[in-house]
C-alpha cells in the first residue's frame, strides 16, 4: 500500500511545487521589468560582446570603449555613476540567448549596449524585449533587423547594409572600372552579417548588368587559393564583406601571388588598417577612423592609457552607446528613480549633436542611425585614405 | 577545357593536402597503439604554428627579418617540432596515461578537455587577434615571387614548394623509422598487440612517449608550414584543421601511416576542386559527403584493414 501511495504522493508534491513555484515566479517576472529602482547607488547597463571566441578582438575593443566611457562619466562629480554589466556572448546566437537571460533577469540592469553581430540581435530581441530593455548595437547593420518587430526597444548608432552596399557597388562603378558585361566576384563568408551584404551588393551589380561570380568561404579558412584561381582576367573586382580583416589581407595577397589584377574591396568588418593594408585595396566603412580624426586625438589618447595596445573601428560606436546610455538615464534619473521604459522612451530621443565618430548621432523612429552615411577608402602604402 | 585553373587546383590541393596528411599521421599513430582518438593533436598543431610565429617576431618580425630565411626556417622547423614533440609527451604523460585502463570514452573526454585547455591557455597567454606569418613580406617577398611555373602558366612559389617537398621529407623519415629502426618494429607489435609486445620485452610505455613525440613533432611541423603558407595563426586554429585531419584519417584508414597520407591529400584535392568546379559554399559538405560514401563502401578506410574480433 506504502509502495502505491509514495509515487502518486511524489507526484503531487512536484505538481504543487511547480505551481507555486509559477506563481512565484510570475509576479517577479513582470515586477522586474517595471519596477522603479533608486538612482542613489547608481545604475547598472548591460554589455553583450564577444569578449572571448575568435571574435574577441572585436569584441574586447567595443567592451573597452564602452568601459572607457562609463570610467570617464563616472569621475565627474554630480553625474548618477553608471555600471557596466559585462556578458560575454563569443558571437555566438545561442550563447548570447543564455547570457541576455542573466541580464534580462538583473533587475538593476536598465539598458544594454550590445549584442555585436545581427544573428545574436536575432537571438537576444525576444528575451529583452520581454524583459522591456532597450538594447542597442554598434555593429550589427542587417536590414532587417529594424524592420518593426523590436521597434523601440533595438537600436542601433552604425548604418546598416542597405546603405554600405549601394555605397560599395556605386564606387565600383565610378571609379574601378566595372561596366554593364564586366565581371565581379562576390565572396561572403557564411555569417549572416557577409551574406546580408553580399546579396545587396550582387543583387544591385547583377541589375545594372554585370556578371557576379557569387562564392563563399568560412572564418576558419586560410587557403584561398582555388577560389583565387576563378578569378579570371575580367573580373575587374573582388568584393570581400567579411568579418575578419586578416582574411581580406590573405586573400588580397593570395591574388596577387597568382598574378591576378582584380582589385579587392572590403567592407567595413574588414577595417582594419593592422590587419588589412594591401596598397590598391578599397574598403568602406561606417565612420571615419576615430585614430585619424584630429578632433578626437586627445579621447583617443586617453583611451590608450586606460587600455593600452591596438584598437579597432568597432569599439568607438560603443563609446557613443555608452554616452547615449549616460544621456537617457540622467533625464530619467531626474526623481532619483528609474524604470527600463523611462530609459527606454529617453534613449530613443538622445541626440547628440557631436561626436567622436565625426557626426552627429540620433535614431530615426525604427531605431536606425538618422542620416547615416558611408565612406570609401583606398590603401595607400599601408594607410587608409578616404576617397569618398 | 580550362587548364590553367585545373593546374591551379592541383597545385592548392596537393598543397594543403599535405599540411591535413602530417597531422593526420600523428591522428594515426596514436590511434594505431593506443586506440585513442587524440583530439588535443589539433592544438599542438596551433601551438607549433605559434613557436614559428614567435620567431618570426624574436628576429624583427615579418618585414625587417635580421635573419637568412634559410636559417629562420631551419629554426622555425626544429623548435616547432621539438616544441610539439614535448607537448605531445606531456599531454601523454598527464592527462592520458593514468587512463590507459579505463573505459574508451574517458580519455576521448579528457581529449576533448585536454583540447579546450590549450585553445584558452593559448587565448589567454597570447591573446585572441588573428597573428600572421605573412610570408609575402619577408625579404621583399621571395619565397611567392621565386619559384617556377608549370604547364598552362601555373606559377608555384618557393612556399608551396617548402610545403610539399617538406611533408613529403617527414613522410619518407617517418616511413623508415617505423619499418627499418628497432622502435619503429616496437611500435608497429606495440600496435598490433599491446600485451604481446609488453611480454615479448617491449618497454610500452617508452613506446608510447616515443609515438606521442613523432606525432606530435609532425603537426608542429605541419603548424609552420600552415603559417608559410597560409599565413594566419590564432588559438582556435587546430580544431578545423584537426577535425579535417581527422577525417582525412579515416577516410585513409586510421591507424594506416600510407591511409593518412592518403587521406589527407584526397582531402585537400576534394576541397580545391570542389572550390574550382563546384561551389565554395559547399566544400564542407563535399568534405563529408565523401567521408560518408568511403565509410559506407570501405568502413575501414581506402587502406585500412578490418578489425579482427578475438572471441
Amino acid at each position: 500500500m506504502v509502495k502505491r501511495i509514495l509515487p502518486i504522493a511524489g507526484l503531487a508534491a512536484v505538481v504543487a511545487l511547480a505551481v507555486v513555484a509559477t506563481a512565484v515566479a510570475r509576479p517577479n517576472a513582470v515586477r522586474s521589468a517595471d519596477a522603479a529602482s533608486s538612482c542613489k547607488k547608481g545604475v547598472s547597463i548591460g554589455m553583450l560582446a564577444p569578449i572571448t571566441g575568435p571574435a574577441a578582438s572585436i569584441g574586447g575593443d567595443q567592451l573597452h570603449w564602452a568601459q572607457f566611457y562609463v570610467s570617464q562619466w563616472n569621475k565627474v562629480r554630480g553625474h548618477v555613476k553608471l555600471k557596466l554589466v559585462q556578458q560575454d556572448t563569443q558571437l555566438d546566437p545561442s550563447k548570447a540567448s543564455t547570457t541576455s537571460q542573466a541580464l534580462a533577469s538583473n533587475k538593476s540592469i536598465m539598458g544594454v549596449i550590445g549584442p555585436a553581430g545581427s544573428d545574436e540581435v536575432q537571438a537576444v530581441a525576444p528575451i529583452l524585449r520581454k524583459a522591456g530593455l532597450a538594447f542597442a548595437s554598434g555593429s550589427a547593420t542587417r536590414v532587417s533587423l529594424t524592420n518593426g518587430a523590436y521597434k523601440g526597444y533595438f537600436f542601433r548608432d552604425v548604418p546598416n547594409d542597405s546603405v554600405q552596399g549601394p555605397t560599395a557597388a556605386n564606387y565600383m562603378f565610378a571609379k574601378l572600372g566595372v561596366k554593364s558585361g564586366s565581371s565581379v566576384m562576390v565572396v561572403d563568408d557564411q555569417e549572416s552579417y557577409s551574406t546580408g551584404l553580399a546579396d545587396i551588393v550582387g543583387q544591385f551589380l547583377a541589375g545594372k548588368g554585370v556578371k557576379v561570380d557569387r562564392e563563399s568561404i568560412s572564418q576558419k579558412d586560410t587557403d584561398f587559393s582555388s577560389l583565387v584561381a576563378k578569378v579570371t582576367s575580367a573580373t575587374k573586382v573582388v568584393y570581400l564583406p567579411f568579418q575578419l580583416s586578416s582574411q581580406a589581407q590573405l586573400f588580397t595577397q593570395q591574388l596577387k601571388a597568382q598574378g591576378k589584377s582584380a582589385v579587392t574591396f572590403g567592407s567595413d568588418g574588414t577595417f582594419d588598417q593592422s590587419k588589412f593594408n594591401v596598397s590598391g585595396s578599397y574598403i568602406s566603412f561606417f565612420a571615419p577612423d576615430v585614430t585619424t580624426i584630429p578632433a578626437d586625438a586627445a579621447v583617443v589618447k586617453a583611451f590608450h592609457r586606460q587600455f593600452p595596445g591596438a584598437t579597432s573601428p568597432f569599439g568607438a560606436p560603443n563609446y557613443v552607446l555608452a554616452q547615449m546610455y549616460a544621456n537617457a538615464v540622467t533625464k530619467a534619473c531626474k526623481d532619483n528613480k528609474i524604470t527600463r521604459a523611462e530609459v527606454r522612451k529617453d534613449f530613443a530621443k538622445v541626440s547628440l549633436p557631436k561626436t567622436i565618430l565625426g557626426t552627429p548621432i540620433r535614431f530615426t523612429a525604427k531605431g536606425d542611425l538618422a542620416g547615416a552615411k558611408f565612406h570609401v577608402f583606398k590603401i595607400v602604402n599601408g594607410k587608409y585614405q578616404t576617397v569618398q | 577545357m580550362n587548364w590553367n585553373l585545373f593546374v591551379t587546383e592541383l597545385v592548392a590541393g596537393i598543397t594543403h593536402g599535405s599540411v591535413y596528411a602530417l597531422i593526420a599521421l600523428g591522428y594515426s599513430m596514436v590511434y594505431g597503439i593506443l586506440k585513442l582518438l587524440n583530439f588535443a593533436h589539433g592544438d599542438v598543431y596551433m601551438v607549433g604554428a605559434f613557436i614559428g610565429y614567435g620567431l618570426i617576431t624574436v628576429f624583427g618580425g615579418a618585414e625587417a627579418l635580421s635573419i637568412n630565411i634559410v636559417l629562420l626556417l631551419v629554426l622555425m622547423f626544429v623548435c616547432a617540432m621539438l616544441g610539439g614533440g614535448l607537448l605531445g609527451v606531456m599531454i601523454e604523460r598527464f592527462a592520458y596515461r593514468r587512463l590507459r585502463a579505463a573505459p574508451r570514452i574517458a580519455p576521448l573526454i579528457t581529449a576533448l578537455g585536454v583540447s579546450f585547455f590549450l585553445e584558452n591557455a593559448a587565448q589567454l597567454v597570447l591573446g585572441a587577434q588573428f597573428q600572421s606569418y605573412n610570408s609575402f613580406g619577408w625579404k621583399g617577398g621571395e619565397l611567392w615571387t621565386k619559384g617556377f611555373t608549370l604547364p598552362a602558366q601555373v606559377h608555384v612559389g618557393i612556399a608551396q614548394v617548402i610545403v610539399v617537398v617538406g611533408a613529403v621529407v617527414l613522410m619518407v623519415f617517418l616511413t623508415v623509422f617505423v619499418q627499418r629502426t628497432q622502435t619503429g618494429k616496437a611500435m608497429r607489435a606495440t600496435s598490433f598487440d599491446r600485451e604481446a609486445a609488453a611480454m615479448m620485452g617491449i618497454d610500452v610505455d617508452r613506446v608510447i612517449v616515443v609515438t606521442f613525440f613523432i606525432g606530435s613533432a609532425l603537426a608542429g611541423a605541419a603548424g609552420v608550414f600552415n603559417g608559410i603558407a597560409y599565413q594566419q595563426v590564432w588559438p582556435y586554429m587546430g580544431f578545423q584543421a584537426g577535425l579535417f585531419a581527422f577525417i582525412a584519417a579515416v577516410i585513409g584508414g586510421i591507424g594506416n601511416l600510407p591511409g593518412a597520407v592518403l587521406g589527407g591529400l584526397t582531402i585537400g584535392l576534394a576541397e580545391s576542386f570542389a572550390i574550382g568546379y563546384l561551389s565554395s559554399t559547399f566544400q564542407a559538405a563535399i568534405v563529408f559527403a565523401i567521408l560518408i560514401v568511403v565509410l559506407i563502401v570501405r568502413p575501414s578506410g581506402l587502406l585500412g584493414r578490418a578489425a579482427v574480433q578475438k572471441v
